[in-house]
């Protein structure tokens, strides 16, 4: 079943009188539980095509489908909405709230959904900090962790209300081969467990091996579309 | 509570600058305790100085009198009665009562003349009721069928007078002639009331009496109670046994311009309040814009997440409303020190008013002491705290309606 469908998906950014094209009519499916990996040199339309995935953004013509309905007509209230249960996202720079600990950052999510008591909330908060390996810094503040273990904080903080879809813009570029190995294999065995669905944008080889699917994205065009087992 | 929780931890995240802010909204709680707890002095004082020195508590007078009593006129006087006098110790919480008599002089010093306010008085009552005699600064108090008098030591300085000196009181009768009383000074006083002390000469109620052909005739009975704030209701039930064309009226009445007068001040103490306290809330709408600016991309990060604008701006006014009661609890505290300093040493009024002459229509002089109401440092708080939520409100939306991937992309 086809989490995202993209159909005729342009984009055209006006920049004062000349209007800048991003996406130039992207069709594409996604289906539930892939790892997905987008590619292609930088001004392409790969952070363009991840944010209208990511609902943070509206198309100028076409149409996207998340979880068979239609997104087009919402308006940004309702987007929030789609973004608050469904999405979870891990940006290039962390973006955590650097006066929360690693704990609150991650609760921080799980607040918002507020379907879960505060000793469910805990337990998963703490499970999860566990699993990603940061149990024993859970109360440590973002200056008090280092790349790697920030970027664990945000993958933790992405899946912890259990989306369907996680976007990670470049989520290894702030970070050194080794710790990055790391956090992959980490969000990998995330996809595994929690059969969450994984897109990437990057410039990375690393994150590419790790894929299974390649998407090839170039002036604004899919040019390949690959799969790997 | 989380995000309660997250605005107090936003609020140490510059904590020079939630000081300094803090500190504005202190210093305006300051200058308004302050101001308000001076105004509660200068009323408080000014009361007492008419309670004490020249209404008492209740007045009675005929209604027709009492609408032309700043002319001091000779008709529409009382002519005392056993029954009215009743009626008056009858009042509930009475504790003394005394007749006195206003009219219009001339005070002729042989050379210079100076229109003043005589006012007869009984020397054997006039005390239980008045506080003049303590203010006496030479001399003692004029003695019954005498032509003694006593004024201010201003007036006395004013007509070149010493206390034993004579002075020459010259006054229309009743009958519109012309009256002399060669009266000699026993008294000085020196009461915090100015006017008192610049233009009243206080004389034998009999002798006036006599001097001005009007028998036993009073302008008023001043009536002093146990308690001040039974004044007014006192005024009310006398009235309800009272027959025309008596009128009993409290100390309120009678310093009706002053309180008109101080309730223009209150207005223009909030005018001044709104004022200072807008210039704080400049401080919070930069302290906010600034906030934002600097957590542009984490915004960014919490539009992806899903949270509404609503709950952006709410996290903002958590902050500013946390700024607003550090700066509450501050500028109480700072409130509470200056107005002990106030009241430990007194503002001497004389450095205010020119030594004493400029009284802006205060009926006082001296040191004066603030005081203070329970009621005004709940409105302040509350004010300030208000405030530097409104404040926070417009910058907090252009915050919460930022684009969420120009945030997360702000550089």
């Amino acid at each position: 079943m086809s989490l995202i469908k993209l159909k005729g998906l342009e984009k055209t950014y006006q920049q004062g009188k000349i209007a800048v094209p991003a996406l130039r009519g992207v069709d594409l499916e996604i289906e539930s539980g892939e790892f997905t990996t987008i590619f292609g040199p930088s001004g392409s339309g790969k952070t363009t095509l991840l944010n209208m995935i990511g609902c943070l953004d509206k198309s100028t013509a076409g149409e996207i489908i998340f979880d068979e309905h239609s997104i087009n007509d919402l308006n940004s209230k309702e987007l929030a909405e789609v973004r608050r249960y469904n999405l979870g996202f891990i940006f290039q720079s962390y973006n955590l709230i650097p006066v929360l600990t690693a704990f609150e950052n991650v609760e921080f999510a799980i607040r918002l959904i507020e379907k879960h008591s505060k000793k469910e909330r805990k337990n998963r908060v703490m499970s999860l900090l566990e699993e990603v390996g940061l149990g024993e810094m859970a109360h440590r503040r973002p200056n008090e962790l280092s790349g790697g273990q920030k970027q664990r904080v945000a993958i933790a903080r992405a899946l912890i209300k259990e989306p369907k879809l996680v976007l990670a813009d470049e989520p290894t570029a702030n970070l050194d081969s080794e710790t990055s190995q790391e956090v992959l294999e980490l969000m990998k065995e995330m996809n595994r467990e929690l059969n969450t669905t994984f897109i990437f944008s990057t410039h990375d080889p690393q994150v590419m091996d790790y894929a299974r699917r390649l998407i090839e994205i170039k002036d604004g065009k899919i040019t390949n579309d690959q799969r790997r087992d | 509570m989380f995000f309660l929780k997250m605005a107090f931890k936003n609020l140490t995240r510059h904590k020079r600058r939630t000081l300094i802010t803090a500190l504005i909204i202190a210093f305006a709680i300051l200058i308004y305790i302050m101001t308000e707890g001076l105004m509660i002095g200068m009323t408080e004082m000014s009361f007492n100085n008419i309670i004490n020195l020249e209404s008492g508590h209740l007045q009675v007078a005929k209604k027709s009198y009492w609408d032309d009593r700043e002319e001091l006129p000779l008709d529409n006087l009382i002519s005392p009665t056993e029954e009215l006098e009743n009626k008056i110790e009858e009042t509930t919480g009475f504790k003394a009562m005394t007749k006195r008599l206003n009219f219009s002089i001339r005070l002729n010093n042989g050379i210079d003349e100076l229109p003043v306010t005589g006012v007869g008085i009984d020397p054997g009552q006039d005390s239980k009721v008045f506080r003049l005699n303590k203010y006496l600064v030479k001399g003692k108090m004029p003695r019954a069928g005498t032509s003694e008098i006593i004024m201010g030591t201003k007036l006395a300085e004013l007509m070149g007078f010493k206390n034993g000196d004579y002075a020459i009181l010259l006054f229309r009768t009743d009958e519109d002639t012309f009256n002399t009383i060669d009266g000699e000074i026993v008294g000085l006083f020196n009461t915090p009331h100015p006017s008192l002390n610049e233009s009243s000469v206080f004389l034998p109620l009999s002798t006036a009496q006599s001097r001005l052909n009007i028998e036993n005739k009073i302008s008023h009975y001043a009536i002093r109670l146990t308690e001040q704030d039974q004044a007014i209701p006192a005024a009310k039930r006398l009235n309800s046994r009272l027959k025309d064309p008596y009128h009993a009226y409290s100390w309120k009445d009678a310093a009706q311009s002053l309180v008109t007068m101080l309730e223009m001040q209150e207005i223009e103490t909030q005018v001044i309040l709104a004022i200072i306290l807008t210039l704080a809330a400049v401080g919070i709408i930069n302290t906010v814009i600034l906030s934002a600016l600097e957590r542009m991309e984490e915004l960014g990060m919490m539009k992806a997440l899903g949270m509404h604008e609503r709950e952006i701006v709410y996290t903002f006014m958590l902050e500013a409303a946390g700024i607003g009661i550090i700066g509450g609890i501050m500028g109480i505290i700072m409130g509470v020190i200056g107005l002990a300093i106030f009241n430990i040493n007194g503002i001497d009024m004389s450095a205010l008013t020119a030594g004493g002459n400029m009284t802006y229509g205060f009926p006082l002089k001296g040191t004066i002491y603030a005081g203070w109401e329970l009621n005004s440092f709940i409105f302040v708080f509350l004010y300030g705290f208000f405030i530097s939520i409104l404040a926070s409100v417009f910058p907090a939306l252009w915050a919460a309606r930022k684009d969420p991937i120009k945030a997360i992309y702000h550089r």
